[in-house]
């Protein structure tokens, strides 16, 4: 390497800039490439099966996997008979087939002319009666005259391409670090090889062994995993090791409950033991945890620090989305909403304040998406007013934070300390950076964790940054426009929740960071240094990637 | 599932919220990046990683630059020292050096680079000042181990020449007990700009303006001067009785029982307008760096109190830059030439981004006043101090002596110009803890206006 560097003499700052202007060009790129990929894949808003009226014959195109049929508005398939129950029944389609439910209608449900009791299979010629509508599930193939919509002629970006050129970007990152000192050094080449092995692994295993089509979502979490891992890499190439080996946890537990959820008999049989997992793991916390810079979220195991509360995110998700047929039938939220009391009554006790509010804010994404009631609403209100009375109860703790907040510039060596480094480094970086690995700000207490984004617009520049965390915010708009095309609302309704608990954490580190907002020490997804929370984000992201129909689509095509 | 999708609208607020504070980080960044930027706690700029621009003299002569990450200023110490409170040190304790207040320039901050270049070399401006290093040096010099301030300005261009304060320090060896060292008390402090001296006799120069603007027998009276007047029970006192004196002399002779009793008879009101005219109780500022006001302020005083006000004792205060400024009013007419010290700002590529001119401050003195103080303060020059300090350039001046209490000898003051059309200067002097204002502050106000003339 001595030979390079001599070689290249006074070119090394010139190329080393050079990269660090492409890098955000190319990163920026493959977003884009990613997510129109991901647009264009999607399933188009086409009748998956349609209904036919055995008296007038009138054709009824039924659009999604789970369809609530009842006489009310609100319903996918709405039915003009006074004899029908506002929401009647649910039409699912399942592994097995096609699924009718009673949601608890007057006068019941039946296929062929026999009552149901519990969700019942239906096949193409079968007859639903609902009221004194009779309905015959048939095959879209078999009715003619349906409009369907023309197929995209555009090919989306191969996805091994795009994984490409984000191995590509990694690369330059390691160039760059293997440049940054004042003697060339090789050992960078170790994070990204082993970041390198690790998405292309992926890639294999999901593409090639599975067959599965997209990779998109996976490509862009690679992506992001790799920025933060080059830039840690940069604070001491050992200090990735750690980070390495939870983002390896991270992808089997990705892989692992894409499998798991994909049987939904077997996620909602589940759900209670999660729920009852997730306030034994608190409960766990609050006994063996031990204070640590001021609050109480960490449990030692051994040499290994955990910290429980990323984990329960996860199991958060499980228990609050919910299928379509027992959001219908099972309306109010009391089981959910005392599950959330918990959890966030064991934040305050652990004095969390940033994981309380990235809960509540989750919390308030599904209440409103199982119920969307006024009802509802008064009572998220009412949990709102109860947590700003908690708030103040911890006042001298969280008030700090807020006596701070806009203020920082008033004692830059005090209270205001690490914002004013952020802001201070990030505006020295301008829009490409002063080069990875030669930031100061690493050097300030939780850099690299909650004040990560200072260290990418210091080292990688402004624009990086922006690409990063519009990132995050494409996964949140991707997440909730695929709401109606994915499997079940329990996908919808998770991968919704999920999606949100990554942007409003984003937001939380991001802007408590540069003081737009409080500082409330949250970890930035995918960048920031910490394992449990790498392991936890590609939980989160596996819920996003379930809720993608084509995910499971390959074992529907074996099959 | 309709349903479902509709209400998953409600991410839209989050993602609003999310677009809505990085539009306002973003902002923030282009409209106050240079300020977050360019912080004295800074590592790129404390530790030279982009290194700075240079700082020269008038002549070119390198004051402070960047070499190999390193901040490194002149050779010589002496000109370290001389030129400390100007340049400014590398810390930025000083504040009201260049170093610190044009520290934007220097680092050559850009709001697209940061603070790096593509070639990792400096993008940082030049700045050029109006300073003479060696004028600074003598200054400096002649000051000696004693505590003071020298300034001198071209009253007609406004180029500040020499701006010395002292205690200092030399910027690249940091002494280490400089927080707990006696010695070193005010080292940070540019006391040109930032000290407020109580003024003793040279306030006369304001007493003398309000008498000359309200007493019309001015030039016919005399004033008794037999040693000390007693008011309230509280003695006035001169050295020693100087008898029956006229306005020139009292002024020359600088007598305490005469000026008190002017103030006196002038009244609160009238000496507070006229201070307050002169520039007492306002700010001033040198291209940005603000000086210390000079206080006047006789309100609730007694008869007594106002009469020791009227000889620049009482609570009276004077930055000596103001004194500069003021003498630079009087020399012009009443209208001073504002100084400055920037000559020039140039980019790395060479082009110019700042450059100083001349520029009228707002009047100080009347015409006719300022006429006839030069004519007094030109004859306490050639009758009671000396033409001889200022050979050939005829200079007007006056001296003061400022009892201080606690103790302490007097500061001696010496402020003043040169009347010569080819040497238009002006000086402000202070040196602290001395007994003789012409020994202490007139001979080094000789030695630094002599050299000054040479300059062209």
């Amino acid at each position: 390497m001595d030979f390079l560097t001599i070689g290249l003499g006074k070119a090394v700052p010139a190329l080393l800039y050079f990269l660090r202007v492409l890098v955000p060009v190319i990163t920026a790129v493959t977003m884009c490439g990613c997510f129109s990929s991901l647009k264009l894949g999607r399933r188009k808003e086409d009748p998956v099966i349609v209904l036919k009226n055995t008296v007038t014959h009138g054709i009824i195109p039924v659009l999604y996997w789970e369809n609530s049929i009842g006489r009310s508005r609100s319903c996918d398939i709405v039915l003009r008979d006074s004899t029908v129950s506002r929401d009647h029944a649910v039409l699912m389609r399942r592994e097995s087939g096609w699924i009718v439910t009673d949601t608890g209608s007057k006068s019941g449900t039946f296929v062929n002319g026999r009552k149901i009791k519990s969700a019942t299979p239906v096949m193409p010629g079968d007859v639903i009666t609902m009221g004194s509508t009779s309905l015959s599930l048939s095959r879209t193939a078999d009715v003619k005259g349906l409009k369907l919509k023309k197929p995209y002629r555009r090919q989306a970006s191969s996805p091994a391409a795009l994984l490409f050129s984000a191995s590509a970007v990694q690369l330059m990152f390691c160039v760059q670090l293997c440049l940054a000192g004042e003697k060339a050094s090789l050992e960078p080449l170790l994070p990204f090889c082993a970041v390198f092995v690790m998405e292309w692994g992926m890639y294999f295993y999901s593409v090639k062994l599975l067959g599965r089509v997209s990779f998109e979502l996976e490509t862009v979490a690679f992506l992001l995993c790799g920025i933060g891992v080059m830039l840690i890499a940069g604070t001491g190439v050992k200090n990735s090791y750690t980070q390495l080996a939870a983002m390896l946890l991270g992808v089997i537990l990705f892989c692992v409950m894409i499998w798991f959820l994909g049987d939904l008999g077997r996620v909602m049989r589940w759900r209670i033991v999660i729920g009852a997992l997730a306030v034994l793991l608190f409960a766990a916390n609050l006994v063996l945890g031990k204070e640590h810079n001021g609050s109480k979220n960490w449990i030692y195991l051994g040499s290994v620090s955990v910290q429980p509360s990323e984990f329960i995110k996860i199991a958060f998700v499980f228990v609050g989305a919910s299928t379509l047929d027992r959001l219908q039938t099972a309306k109010n939220l009391t089981g959910f909403i005392a599950f959330s009391a918990i959890c966030l009554g064991a934040l305050f006790l652990m004095k969390d304040f940033g994981t309380a509010c990235v809960f509540f804010v989750t919390f308030l994404i599904i209440a409103f998406m199982r119920s969307g009631s006024l009802r509802t609403i008064a009572l998220i209100c009412a949990v709102a007013v109860f947590g700003a009375f908690l708030i103040l109860k911890f006042k001298p703790y969280v008030a700090k934070r807020f006596a701070v907040w806009g203020h920082v510039w008033d004692d830059p060596g005090g209270a205001g300390y690490q914002q004013t480094r952020v802001l201070s480094y990030a505006a020295s970086g301008g829009l490409f950076g002063t080069g990875l690995g030669k930031g100061f700000l690493k050097n300030v207490f939780a850099g690299s964790s909650d004040l990560v984004f200072g260290m990418i617009c210091e080292e990688l520049g402004l624009v990086l940054a922006v690409v990063v965390v519009l990132s995050i915010a494409m996964l949140m708009f991707y997440a909730r426009s695929d709401v109606t095309r994915s499997r079940s609302t329990f996908y919808s309704i998770s991968a919704c929740a999920a999606a949100g608990i990554m942007l409003f954490q984003t937001c939380l580190n991001v802007f408590g960071a540069t003081d737009v907002l409080p500082m409330t020490g949250v970890t930035l997804p995918f960048i920031s240094l910490g394992g449990s929370s790498m392991v936890s984000v590609w939980g989160l992201l596996a819920f996003i990637k379930a809720s993608d129909e084509r995910t499971y689509a390959a074992r529907r095509k074996r099959k | 599932m309709k349903t479902t999708g509709r209400r998953s609208l409600i991410l839209y607020i989050l993602g609003a919220a999310f677009l809505f504070g990085l539009g306002v980080f973003l902002y923030g960044f282009a409209t106050q990046g240079g300020m977050w930027a360019v912080q004295p706690f800074n590592k790129y700029i404390t530790t030279g990683v982009s290194s700075q621009g240079k700082v020269l003299d008038r002549n070119g002569t390198v004051l402070a630059e960047s070499k190999n990450g390193k901040r490194v200023y002149s050779s010589d110490e002496t000109t370290r020292r001389a030129m400390l409170h100007a340049v400014g040190d590398t810390t930025g304790y000083i504040s009201t050096g260049v170093q610190y207040n044009y520290r934007a320039e220097l680092s050559g901050y850009n709001g697209i680079m940061g603070l790096v270049t593509p070639n990792g070399k400096a993008g940082g401006d030049d700045i050029t000042l109006t300073l003479d290093s060696s004028l600074c040096r003598l200054a400096k010099k002649e000051l000696g181990s004693r505590n003071g301030a020298v300034a001198v300005y071209n009253y007609k261009t406004g180029e500040m020449l020499c701006m010395v304060s002292t205690p200092d320090f030399d910027p690249e060896n940091v002494p280490s007990d400089i927080n707990t060292n006696s010695k070193y008390k005010g080292a940070y402090l540019n006391k040109v700009m930032s000290a407020q001296y109580t003024p003793g006799s040279i306030f006369k120069v304001v007493t003398a303006a309000a008498a000359i603007e309200n007493f019309s027998d001015i030039d016919s009276r005399t004033w008794d001067c037999s040693g000390s007047i007693t008011v309230n029970g509280n003695k006035i006192t001169d050295i020693k009785a100087y008898g029956r004196l006229h306005f020139k002399d009292a002024l020359a002779k600088s007598s305490n029982v005469a000026f008190a009793e002017m103030a006196m008879e002038l009244g609160a009101e009238k000496m507070t307008a006229e201070a307050n005219a002169m520039g007492f109780n306002s700010s001033f500022s040198l291209d940005g760096i603000n000086a210390s006001k000079s206080v006047y302020n006789v309100a609730g005083a007694e008869k007594n109190e106002l009469g020791w006000s009227g000889v620049g004792q009482y609570t009276d205060l004077a930055s000596p830059y103001h004194m500069l400024v003021l003498m630079g009013a009087v020399a012009n007419g009443g209208t001073p030439v504002m100084p400055y010290i920037i000559k020039n700002i140039t980019t790395p590529y060479g082009t110019a981004l700042k450059s100083g001119a001349a520029q009228a401050g707002s009047r100080l003195v009347k015409a006719e006043t300022a006429e006839r103080l030069q004519r007094y303060m030109r004859y306490n020059v050639t009758n009671a101090y000396g033409d001889g300090l200022f050979p050939g350039l005829n200079v007007c001046a006056k001296t003061g002596t400022a009892e201080v209490g606690g103790g302490k000898k007097p500061n001696c003051w010496m402020v003043g110009y040169s009347l010569n059309t080819d040497t238009p200067l002006a000086f402000a002097v202070v040196v602290e803890e001395q007994s003789y204002s012409i020994r202490s502050a007139g001979k080094v106000a000789s030695s630094v206006m002599k050299a000054a003339a040479k300059i062209k």
